[in-house]
């Protein structure tokens, strides 16, 4: 399958089969879409030769994932509580529907061997530090990591660690942990002030954006060269969110990630209506992305990526996000739910890390799910990009984890088109 | 005119799972295979530049 478009007065050809991108003008680009057009036989050799070569009109695999029964990720929820309240919160501000709680150190160490003792022979694991706010539990952290370490190497295994904080108990010591210990760190901010404010607000009610930049400023400025990704949410309050990102490229930060929220309340929430918008937007930013890139001022923009050459194997393009199988939730009690986004649902509990995993059918379910398995996504372009999507966004909007959300779906592909545009350009610039 | 911005690398090494799980990156809510890179070869890179 071929996916033809444009970007601006660029025309692209993305072929799904051999995952090659091509440039073309628009007497070719015409064509392959299948509109009248009549190309020159010295055109037409160019496509044959592509086509020769396996990389335009190649045949798309079809091979079902293996399916791993390891467990290689957990995502504990070392605090169900949270110093913010913010109005998005798909985890009910912190408490996930449920009391106000925090994970012991004896749930995260049982957490940590459940992890080790099902992990079979992955070599490297990975463990999120999740909340709530997890620094509300730092101790639990500190003692879990190390706990998690020191175990590992007995095992001649090793941990990739993550913390998602929202920036507010970030002090001299959580900076040193975090920056020591953390593989990547995930800290929330939305963007502009008043556009953060608005939604993030404190537990008094006040904006929170004061209160956080300063810290997530001195944390950023200490990292180093390690990983981590400012990350902000846009609702239908600031579907102009290309002014966030770059407010917060401004701001010093050089790897972002502002993402579309996920919820039903109504001056929040994202509907089909907005989607020209969002698209134009995605645009809007591409565009100053790739001058910023261009002058030398370039940052990292998370959606905007797209390995073609190097990506991901096959085998992890179908196989989806691992979510209920390979990857597993853990709240303060030790329940075991498919990932952050089902925890809490008592229909959707898996057992626990002191018991196992009892819900064998759950299981069975997330791990033969595929690409494949999601016959919406047999006809898209971005298919072996987005690997049918997120489980949790399929199952709270259409009620199958099978079903993908056609929202995220459209806002996938534009930045798809967006990533593949980037790299375009990148491209032309080595040369 | 059509040019080829851009191709797969052959792999030789495929199912391995030593990639990070897709959700651990960023968001947490509209994460992507596609953003990532093998991090075998990366890691094999790496080490092949500290030699």
């Amino acid at each position: 399958m071929i996916h033809v478009f444009s970007y601006r007065d660029k025309r692209y050809v993305y072929d799904t089969g051999s995952g090659a991108l091509h440039e073309c003008d628009a007497r070719t680009a015409d064509y392959l879409a299948g509109k009248p057009t009549e190309l020159t036989e010295e055109e037409l050799a160019e496509l044959g030769a592509l086509k020769k070569a396996g990389l335009l009109d190649a045949p798309e695999t079809t091979a079902r994932p293996q399916k791993s029964r390891f467990v290689k990720a957990l995502c504990l929820h070392i605090c169900h509580d949270c110093n913010l309240r913010c109005k998005y919160c798909f985890a009910d501000e912190g408490a996930y529907h449920s009391a106000r709680e925090m994970m012991s150190a004896e749930t995260a160490r049982a957490a940590i061997d459940f992890l080790l003792e099902n992990s079979g022979d992955r070599k490297v694991l990975e463990t999120d530090f999740f909340g709530g706010e997890p620094l509300m539990n730092l101790s639990v952290v500190k003692e879990t990591v190390y706990y998690a370490k020191a175990e590992a190497k007995k095992r001649g295994k090793r941990f990739l660690f993550t913390t998602t904080t929202n920036g507010l108990l970030l002090d001299d010591d959580a900076i040193e942990f975090l920056n020591e210990e953390m593989e990547n760190v995930v800290l929330s901010l939305d963007g502009r002030p008043e556009i953060h404010d608005a939604v993030r607000k404190t537990v008094n009610g006040k904006g929170s954006f004061d209160a956080v930049i300063g810290k997530i400023k001195k944390f950023v400025q200490l990292r180093g060269d390690k990983h981590y990704y400012v990350r902000g949410t846009f609702t239908a309050r600031n579907l102009d969110f290309s002014k966030d990102v770059l407010f917060l490229a401004d701001e010093g930060f050089r790897s972002l990630s502002v993402e579309p929220v996920v919820t039903d309340i109504e001056d929040l929430k994202l509907t089909e209506a907005h989607l020209p918008q969002i698209e134009r937007e995605y645009e809007t930013l591409c565009d100053e992305y790739v001058r910023r890139e261009r002058e030398g001022n370039g940052f990292n923009f998370f959606h905007f990526n797209v390995d073609l050459e190097g990506g991901p194997c096959l085998q992890k393009r179908v196989s989806a996000c691992g979510a209920g199988n390979e990857y597993f939730s853990v709240v303060p009690n030790g329940d075991l739910y498919p990932c952050h986004q089902f925890a809490g649902d008592a229909a959707w509990r898996m057992g626990s890390v002191f018991e196992g995993i009892t819900r064998t059918d759950i299981r069975e379910k997330f791990a033969n799910s595929c690409l494949f398995t999601r016959e919406k996504c047999g006809d898209c372009f971005a298919k072996f990009i987005c690997s049918g999507g997120c489980s949790a966004n399929n199952y709270h909007f259409n009620g199958d984890i099978e079903k993908p959300y056609e929202m995220t779906c459209a806002m996938m592909k534009k930045r798809v088109e967006c990533a593949m545009h980037v790299l375009a350009e990148r491209k032309s610039r080595e040369k | 005119m059509i040019k080829t911005i851009a191709k797969p690398a052959e792999k030789k090494i495929t199912g391995c799972g030593e990639c990070r799980s897709t959700c651990q990156s960023a968001c947490k809510t509209s994460c992507t295979v596609g953003n990532q890179s093998c991090e075998r070869v990366t890691r094999e890179q790496d080490l092949e530049k500290q030699k």
